[in-house]
């Protein structure tokens, strides 16, 4: 092999190298997750929130009740799913005080916590809600968020235990940041969801919002 | 590979084919360019940091002007990590393991080139995120340089600079909807010991 013949295989090799970028696809099917709200001196503010990444793993402390020690981590999986570069992630944490969302069984109580509360999961057997607490100039979110899935009386009723997964993997994705609901039935973030797990557009969703600026900042505990 | 593997099992008949067979072992480091450039808004790239890597081979003569071919693999273990608007988020552990054949001559007194094909294996400690379907399999092709000067009876010091090239993506990506192959260069540098044909 001559000398030019092994300078032109390198050249070759390295000129590969330079070639072109993997392409990455279009994200366009996704729904709109800011919750919007009366701004204080008139109009309307949209709230945008994802957890930082200084505030990652998100700390989650699940009661004892409902299946949530089983659906809390399956929630958490489906939603990690979402993302592929590391956006989001969080932990079970046995310290409720030290939570930054605190996931209960039973009703959401009638005196709020929160300025706002999304109450999904509207199905015989069980319903859900998010309340989230966030500042009257709208720039700051006071933790913990507090989720409530409610098993309905009887803890024997059909698809119950379905019910109860499907109503606490929607509600992680409130505290996730999708502030709002889907106008899809097909989509877990539907009011009133029928489906078992976040499909193509919930998954789009949550990642396109991990990387658009956030306008509300999580404050505590 | 067979004759290599000749070389070492047989005791009787292979004595000067044994003898001629160089063996070498190196440590070094690797470094590589990005794996993925994605943009949701702004852009996001992922890349293995600077990496600490292990390289066994060995070699037989091909020829009478000081060719040989030969089999290296090599295993690297580091960080890798995703950029976007200058921060950084780490990612976790991601093994890389390479087995390429090759062939190597002289090009001046203590210094040999090399080429080689192969393959290149990652081995992600969690699979997530991009790995989120497992690890992924990719051909490599690779070339280098080696320096070699006498150290000890039987023993030289060795050292190598190794570029190599290979075509990225991962099960997920593919299914997440992204086209082509992102290519991601590789250089190395590495010093050990190397058997001694002399």
């Amino acid at each position: 092999m001559s000398s030019r013949t092994r300078w032109t295989a390198l050249g070759l090799v390295v000129a590969a190298g330079a070639c072109n970028d993997i392409a990455p696809p279009i994200r366009s099917d996704f729904y709109e997750w800011r919750r919007v709200e009366p701004a204080q001196g008139g109009g309307e503010d949209s709230l945008s929130f994802h957890w930082p990444a200084n505030r990652l793993p998100v700390r989650v402390w699940v009661e004892d009740d409902a299946s949530l020690p089983e659906n809390v981590p399956q929630a958490i999986a489906a939603w990690r799913a979402a993302f592929l570069y590391g956006e989001f992630d969080a932990r079970v944490v046995s310290d409720s005080s030290a939570a930054d969302v605190i996931v209960r069984a039973g009703p959401a109580p009638a005196t709020e916590f929160s300025r706002v509360r999304l109450p999904s999961a509207l199905a015989p057997q069980c319903t859900g809600a998010t309340d989230i607490n966030v500042t009257d100039d709208h720039t700051r979110l006071l933790l913990p968020i507090r989720i409530y899935v409610d098993p309905h009386s009887d803890p024997n009723a059909p698809n119950l235990a379905e019910c109860l997964a499907l109503t606490t993997t929607h509600e992680m994705g409130h505290a996730l940041g999708i502030w709002r609901h889907s106008d899809d039935p097909a989509d877990l973030m539907f009011m009133d969801p029928q489906v078992p797990g976040p499909d193509e557009r919930d998954l789009a969703t949550a990642e396109v919002l991990y990387h658009l600026p956030a306008n509300v900042q999580p404050v505590g505990p | 590979m067979t004759s290599l593997l000749l070389a070492a099992m047989l005791p009787a008949g292979a004595g000067r084919l044994h003898a001629q067979t160089e063996y070498y072992a190196r440590v070094g480091a690797v470094g590589a360019t990005r794996l993925v450039r994605d943009v949701i808004v702004d852009e996001i790239t992922v890349r293995q940091s600077i990496a600490p890597m292990l390289a066994l081979g060995g070699s037989l003569p091909i020829g009478p002007r000081g060719y040989r071919a030969g089999l290296e693999t090599t295993l690297a273990s580091g960080k890798f990590h995703s950029s976007e608007g200058g921060g950084d988020i780490d990612l976790g552990t991601l093994r890389t393991g390479t087995l390429l054949i090759g062939v190597e001559g002289p090009l001046a007194t203590g210094l040999r080139w090399r080429a080689g094909v192969g393959g290149l294996h990652y081995w992600p400690a969690d699979k997530e995120g991009i790995f989120r379907s497992g690890g992924a399999s990719r051909f490599l092709a690779g070339a280098g340089v080696d320096y070699r000067r006498p150290a000890f009876s039987t023993w030289d010091l060795m050292t190598s600079l190794r570029f190599d090239f290979h075509r990225f993506t991962t099960g997920e990506l593919e299914r997440r909807g992204f086209a082509q192959t992102q290519g991601v260069s590789r250089l190395s540098l590495s010093v050990g010991l190397s058997r001694s044909t002399r």
